[in-house]
């Protein structure tokens, strides 16, 4: 029986490989090559980045005699690599499972189910580990001289740590179980909590280099710091190196750790698993109504959508903080600004007014909204099609809210682009005209995108939203476009002033918008009604 | 016969406005027993004069006219020329087997499913040529709920009553008689996405009726509903159809039809093989019989 859990669950966490999420149905043999082929090639890319890593601090450490520095360095980041890949799956894989009820109905015990989605768990955290540990482990055995005994710690060490991937993942995810069962606005917390994480991501990435050379500038002082805080790792480091008790000692914490967050976990399992999480009982008291009009009211349920959805709102909407953000940092840094700008293009000021119309379309287009709300109708497409409402009124809410929720920002950015650059009045009317264009062109072409590459048949939200033809077009047309119009103009920049191609770019703009619109009004309305 | 925007009565009473009539000339000339809204003789004869009211025949007034439709799925024909009439006052129901062309039939009604050929009126209204009007008068309840899940049930309601237009008033009354009458008063703060199957079904009947439609077309609508909401809903199609409304539903619960309802119509391989009133249908046997007689069981 447990040879069978375990199977589900394996085929579970890889059913991506052999299952086209879009049909359902289960690709061919090319095409599970060709999709793993895929997968090697963004992954080997990624491995590649930290092999760059790997190779800056493995000779360095290995020649002073810290290559246990270097290792525990290397399994520190990719036990970060392996959580952050896999404790945003952890909560829903553990808890939410659709095949909780099938299996709690079954003669198996709790602790076994929740074994067998423990092993669901840590294959995705292998899979994350193993992008960093294998660059690692090559730029160590093309370095290092170790034995038999550290050849062998060397190689099982992945599984090891992949287990304190798992038990790190796991504690996560029961923490999000106990506080969402707690909260109100449990999407607005993932949101914040994720920002956090991504920001703490980009602060490392803006910051690795900074913090390599410290270590290989002083490595006796990080390494003293790593083994009084980071014991286990200092003993996994000692193994690679061919301690054979360093390696027992480490699985001995490892395992420790396993079994105690196991202990804990499967005493609440069943509560949690079988608990409607997240239904704080509110009492409904009556109040009086807001009568709203139709495309009031259809407005709202499109806001209502993207609020209530945690993913939708971090993968379609980062452009809603980021613009903020950025004008904060303009703000915060404009002398430095001006001063690099008007340096490098003193006597030709035009083209910082393009370079700033530019930044704020790019950054603008990180919000692709409606990109994914066609298919986010999913199953419950009925009832825009049951309601007394044309598809045009439906598709009108949904590119609505895209610009509602992208203009805003945008004219905030505009305005602090505006007064740190403080442009001439052509300008400054033009760089918001551009922007408030370019998103009204961007929403368009996200929903004639989502039209024509409908997915309606999901079971998770995340399909649609992150992993669709529709928005990876939409997304990366938007940068594309951005990129194109700036090569376009330093094509052009002999024969055509800035001031002239940005009107030339308004006009475009406003024809590709409008076309893009009357299409959406005619066919892609009647599209929308007949899918 | 010409189809006119038209004002209507039928047997019981008056009801509504618009549907399927004929003209005052053709419907004189015709020597037709027609009934017309306005009852003061001069109000009659003016109207008539200025050929501004229309006319329809004691009990020709059809509520949902289904006529010759066809409905295939790449080479699968799904529904073959069906055709039948439901009219208001009528609880009628469509059973067949799984597969045989019930649930294309009622989404082809409503206007979420395109069909081939054929024509559907509801209230004399082309579906094809005035979808948003067919659909302002009709009310939809499907099998399988899937309803906004990022909504809590009051704001689903109150989407609902916004699109089709019900006033503050009207809805508060109607959503607070409905969620009382089915339990449902309680959740209507909580996310639809915690609701059970049963509660997903209560909410989509309440929202269905709040906009007091003429024609109410349900698919299975008992599916997971207690047995007490069970009976409520009996009570209310009841109500509903003697009010004059018109309620077109399929099932496989054959006693739950043989007793609820006025008409019935069995559907086989998508095409109509029998039709009628309950008593036209069953003859002196159940409906099951009936059922399994036509389905070749027996």
């Amino acid at each position: 029986m447990t040879k069978a859990l375990f199977k589900k669950q394996m085929m579970e966490v890889f059913s991506w490989v052999y299952q086209n999420k879009k049909s359902g149905k289960n690709r061919s043999a090319s095409g599970i090559a060709g999709y793993v082929l895929l997968y090697v090639l963004i992954f080997g890319f990624i491995g590649t980045v930290f092999y760059f890593v790997a190779d800056m601090l493995c000779e360095p450490l290995v020649s002073v005699g810290l290559g246990w520095l270097y290792f525990a360095i290397m399994g520190l980041l990719s036990l970060f690599f392996g959580v952050f890949g896999s404790v945003f799956n952890t909560y829903a894989s553990l808890y939410n499972a659709k095949d909780n009820d099938l299996l709690l109905a079954m003669p198996i015990s709790s602790g076994k189910i929740l074994l067998i989605r423990l092993s669901g768990v840590y294959a995705m955290g292998l899979m994350y580990e193993l992008i960093v540990i294998i660059p690692t482990l090559i730029a160590w055995f093309l370095t290092a001289k170790t034995g038999a005994a550290g050849v062998i710690c060397t190689l099982l060490i992945p599984l090891v740590l992949s287990v304190l991937v798992l038990v790190l993942s796991a504690v996560l995810g029961w923490g999000v179980a106990l506080i969402s069962g707690k909260l109100k606005r449990k999407n607005i917390m993932v949101v914040f909590l994720s920002l956090i994480f991504i920001a703490a991501y980009y602060y490392f990435y803006a910051h690795a280099y900074s913090i390599l050379q410290s270590i290989l500038i002083n490595p006796q002082a990080v390494g003293s710091r790593v083994r009084n805080i980071l014991y286990p790792l200092y003993h996994m480091g000692l193994a690679a190196e061919g301690n054979v008790l360093s390696m027992l000692f480490f699985v001995s914490i490892v395992g420790l750790s396993f079994g105690i967050v196991y202990l804990v976990l499967s005493r609440s399992f069943l509560k949690i698993a079988t608990a409607n999480c997240g239904s704080v009982k509110v009492q409904y008291k009556e109040q009086r109504a807001v009568v709203r009009s139709v495309e009031q009211a259809l407005f709202q349920k499109e806001l209502r959508r993207f609020l209530g959805s945690a993913n939708y709102m971090l993968n379609c909407g980062l452009g809603i903080i980021i613009m903020p953000i950025s004008a904060g940092v303009l703000l915060w840094k404009q002398a430095v600004v001006r001063e690099v700008l008007f340096g490098a293009f003193a006597g030709n000021e035009g083209v910082i007014f393009l370079i700033a119309a530019g930044a704020v379309c790019l950054l603008s287009s990180m919000n692709d909204i409606t990109a994914p709300s066609v298919s986010l109708e999913g199953k419950t497409l009925w009832l825009a099609q049951v309601l007394p409402v044309s598809g045009k009124q439906v598709l009108m809410a949904k590119l609505k809210l895209h610009l509602v929720l992208t203009l805003i920002p945008a004219a905030v950015l505009a305005a602090v682009v505006e007064w740190v650059l403080r442009p001439v009045f052509e300008f400054g009317v033009l760089i918001p005209v551009v922007a408030a264009l370019f998103i009204l062109f961007m929403a368009s072409f996200g929903l004639f995108i989502n039209l024509n590459t409908p997915n309606l048949s999901w079971t998770s939200e995340i399909v649609p939203i992150k992993q669709s033809m529709g928005v990876m077009i939409s997304l990366f047309g938007g940068w594309a476009m951005v990129v194109a119009l700036a090569g376009a103009y330093a094509a052009l920049r002999k024969v055509i002033s800035p001031l002239i191609y940005l009107i030339g770019v308004v006009i475009l703009l406003l024809a590709a918008s409008a076309v893009m619109l009357r299409w959406l009004r005619t066919k892609g309305a009647r599209i929308f009604e007949t899918l | 016969m010409k189809k006119y925007e038209l004002v209507t009565v039928t047997g019981k009473g008056v009801i509504r406005t618009s549907g399927w009539g004929l003209h005052a000339e053709e419907a004189v000339k015709g020597g037709l027993d027609y009934v017309i809204r306005h009852e003061g003789k001069q109000q009659r004869i003016k109207a008539i004069k200025r050929k501004k009211i229309f006319f329809v025949r004691k009990g020709e007034y059809i509520m949902l006219k289904i006529v010759h439709l066809t409905k295939n799925y790449g080479e699968k024909r799904a529904v073959d020329n069906l055709s039948l009439h439901i009219r208001p006052g009528e609880i009628y129901g469509f059973i067949g087997h799984n597969g045989a062309g019930k649930t294309t039939t009622i989404k082809a009604c409503c206007g979420i499913l395109q069909y081939d050929s054929g024509e559907i009126y509801v209230d004399g209204v082309s579906l094809k040529q005035n979808p948003l009007a067919c659909k302002a008068k009709l009310a939809y309840i499907p099998d399988n709920p899937d309803l906004y899940e990022f909504m809590t049930g009051i704001q689903f309601l109150n989407f609902g009553a916004d699109i089709f237009g019900v006033s503050a008033s009207d809805r508060r009354a109607r959503i607070r008689r409905l969620a009382d009458t089915f339990e449902l008063t309680d959740d209507l703060a909580q996310p639809v996405s915690a609701y059970s199957h049963g509660m997903k079904q209560k909410l989509a009947i309440i929202s269905a009726l709040l906009h007091d439609p003429k024609l109410i077309i349900m698919d299975e609508p008992f599916v997971g509903l207690d047995p007490k909401a069970s009976h409520l809903l009996k009570e209310l199609m009841r109500e509903i159809c003697d009010n004059g409304g018109a309620i077109f539903f399929s099932t496989h619960v054959l006693e739950v039809a043989e007793k609820l309802c006025d008409k019935v119509a069995i559907i086989k391989g998508g095409r109509l093989i029998k039709s009628g009133t309950m008593d036209e249908v069953k003859g002196d046997t159940s409906l099951e019989n009936v059922f399994l007689e036509l389905e070749g069981e027996r």
